[in-house]
């Protein structure tokens, strides 16, 4: 690296130097309004912008105790869970007749599921309202929001467990039906716990999106709201600390949802792996 | 003339009364293609059969029928008189070594080689000292505790084997188990192999492409070719006597000689006259001969029926010397192996020679078989 430094022109020196300062402009464009956003949330100034007059939790306080506030999280976490557990299911028994078998038009069926990540929101908002409310007549509920939400977030555990089926060695499910497993213990025993670390982060991932998901939920959910739309209304009336705050606490909401789905399998190595030196040590210890 | 089974495959036979394994008529086909073609085979209870071949003869689709990973398109499949090509694979007594040993990752040793029991539903207690006993059995009494991850190949192919034999099963498939080690340790597992053969009693159906390897380990051996069996044989029978011209050149070292048998005696193609064991019908046939039958000499002092030749390199192979003797009798040149003290008479490379063998150790091919 030292060398590196050492024969680089000074022309190349400046061309290095005005790219750092490019990059970090580009965080800062970036990242500085969130920045702002958890700054002024903790900002005593009542308009929510600068001067910094004092700092304080109150604004957080207000966020806590707004019953408002309270029913809008119980149904985003609500919708969340179901579109959750809706994504899991139907993503990960669609992944596997995409990677496994030989449907005639199977690269045109993959296109066709994860096509959804690429429409508009505002599409699939409209062209289910219609649906709903027209030739169906149903009410708008927070349960047209999950149907609305799942078609969007589908198809990303449907590619995360796609991933994973695809560099799935048969053989190990040849062994296991060598082995005296049927169909049901093959997938109990030797798939799923193979493919867990990908349906876990497809998971994940599902509820995150699901979380501050608006464009799609604003069309379906009718007369409740989720949290998003919670602070759209809001803003209308002006951006409040309690705003702030609010959103302060969904931006780490979601990156704790986010760092979980990217440390959790790592995590469930490590627990095997202490798990095993465990009953190693305590194994060495009974010979010894 | 030795063509008595050798002291292994003669206590086998004794042991069996019945076929452990049985082919009948069995046709494989995929889409056009004819992986295996009305093959009949049958295999003893308690033997160590080899299926050799190369590539694409159909050796894998054999081992994948007896399995139950692939169904025959013609035929049936017998298993100590019952008909098994119509079970799925995990409802047939017979447990496979994959070539890739397959072994489960996400498991510790010790689950993996306890899988086909828990599958059972054999009891806790019992899976546990059958599961000590098969690593016992391969050496790894010490490492029930690791991944897979954790082990060499070799220590990974043992684990196979032992998931495979914890079962009991009648039969025990090996998919080329030794194909992705080194030679050393090839050599060493070979011999484990056999060991564990001889001490579990299991029909072991072995499936390689190595001559050396089924050699070495087989009660007998079947040479597959095109989706057929060309011949079936103890390794001794198989290397002396070979029926055919494939089976010649694929096990060991051969020379060839296209004759025209008169008698009992053959004419090479540059006119020498040799000597045959017994009388032969007469016509155009492939005379072969194994390289350290061949003698080597002064074309003055050889014996009658000695083929004239050039002396064109010799090489040293450290237990044999290899001699490459160019004669007017065949397009290329003949193969002699020298071992032992004949290495001191090496001849000089351009000397002319005379290359000559016993007539017991000229065999007679049918030129029409086995050309391809």
């Amino acid at each position: 690296m030292a060398a590196d430094v050492e024969i680089l022109s000074r022309r190349g020196r400046v061309t290095r130097l005005a790219l750092a300062v490019y990059g970090t402009l580009i965080y800062v464009f970036l990242f500085g309004p969130i920045v702002l956003l958890v700054l002024f949330s903790f900002n005593a100034n009542r308009y929510g912008t600068f001067p910094v007059t004092a700092w304080t939790l109150k604004w957080y306080r207000a966020a806590v105790s707004d019953y408002q506030i309270h029913d809008a999280v119980a149904t985003t976490l609500k919708v969340a869970g179901e579109v959750t557990a809706i994504s899991v299911v139907v993503g990960t028994t669609a992944a596997f007749p995409l990677v496994r078998s030989r449907l005639r038009w199977r690269d045109g069926v993959r296109v066709g599921l994860v096509l959804p990540i690429m429409i508009p929101g505002l599409l699939i908002g409209v062209s289910l309202l219609v649906l709903f409310t027209g030739p169906l007549h149903w009410q708008l509920s927070p349960q047209t929001a999950v149907i609305g939400q799942s078609v969007y977030t589908t198809p990303f555990v449907i590619l995360l467990v796609s991933a994973r089926l695809q560099g799935f060695d048969r053989a190990l499910e040849r062994a296991a039906a060598d082995l005296g497993a049927n169909a049901f213990n093959r997938l109990r025993f030797v798939v799923l716990p193979l493919i867990l670390p990908a349906i876990i982060a497809g998971a994940l991932l599902a509820f995150t999106l699901s979380l501050d998901e608006f464009i799609i939920t604003y069309f379906l959910i009718g007369t409740n709201i989720t949290l998003p739309i919670f602070i759209y209304t809001q803003i209308k009336f002006g951006i409040t600390p309690e705003v702030n705050a609010l959103a302060s606490m969904l931006l780490a909401a979601s990156l704790l949802v986010l760092a979980l789905a990217f440390a959790l399998p790592q995590v469930i190595r490590a627990s095997r792996r202490a798990v095993r030196f465990g009953t190693g040590r305590r194994a060495a210890r009974i010979t010894a | 003339m030795a063509v008595t089974a050798t002291p292994a495959s003669q206590a086998s036979e004794a042991e069996s009364g019945r076929a452990g394994i049985e082919l009948r008529g069995v046709t494989k086909r995929y889409g056009g293609n004819v992986a295996l073609r009305e093959v009949d085979l049958e295999i003893r209870d308690g033997e160590f059969f080899c299926l050799l071949g190369p590539s694409g003869c159909g050796k894998t689709t054999t081992l994948n029928l007896i399995g139950g990973f692939v169904g025959p398109t013609e035929g049936t499949i017998w298993l100590r008189g019952r008909r098994i090509d119509n079970l799925p694979p995990h409802k047939r007594p017979v447990n496979t070594v994959f070539q890739s040993y397959a072994l489960f990752p996400h498991m510790s040793v010790r689950d993996n080689v306890g899988f086909g029991l828990r599958m059972d539903g054999v009891k806790r207690a019992e899976a546990s000292q059958r599961v000590n006993e098969a690593l016992a059995l391969v050496g790894l009494e010490d490492y029930g505790d690791r991944t897979p991850a954790q082990l060499s190949g070799g220590q990974q192919q043992r684990v196979a084997v032992a998931r495979a034999l914890v079962k009991r099963p009648a039969v025990l498939l090996l998919d080329e188990p030794l194909g992705a080690l080194d030679l050393k340790l090839r050599q060493r597992l070979q011999v484990e192999l056999t060991q564990i053969h001889r001490e579990v009693g299991t029909t072991f159906v072995y499936v390689t492409h190595d001559q050396e390897e089924a050699m070495s380990m087989a009660d007998r051996i079947a040479v597959m070719n095109l989706g057929v069996i060309e011949q079936l044989g103890t390794p001794f029978e198989i290397y002396r006597r070979p029926t055919s011209r494939f089976v010649a050149d694929f096990i060991g070292d051969a020379n060839f000689f296209d004759v025209n048998v008169d008698g009992s005696v053959a004419v090479l193609s540059d006119g020498t006259r040799v000597p045959l064991e017994g009388a032969r019908t007469s016509g155009p046939a492939t005379l072969m001969v194994r390289p350290e039958s061949l003698r080597i000499g002064d074309a003055d002092s050889a014996p009658a029926g000695a083929v004239p030749g050039r002396a064109v390199k010799s090489s040293f192979l450290g237990t044999r010397v290899r001699v490459a003797v160019h004669t007017e009798a065949s397009v290329v040149p003949l193969m002699v192996a020298m071992h032992g003290e004949a290495q001191s008479s090496v001849p000089a490379e351009d000397a002319e020679i005379a290359v000559w063998w016993a007539p017991e150790d000229a065999i007679v091919l049918d030129s029409s078989r086995g050309e391809s």
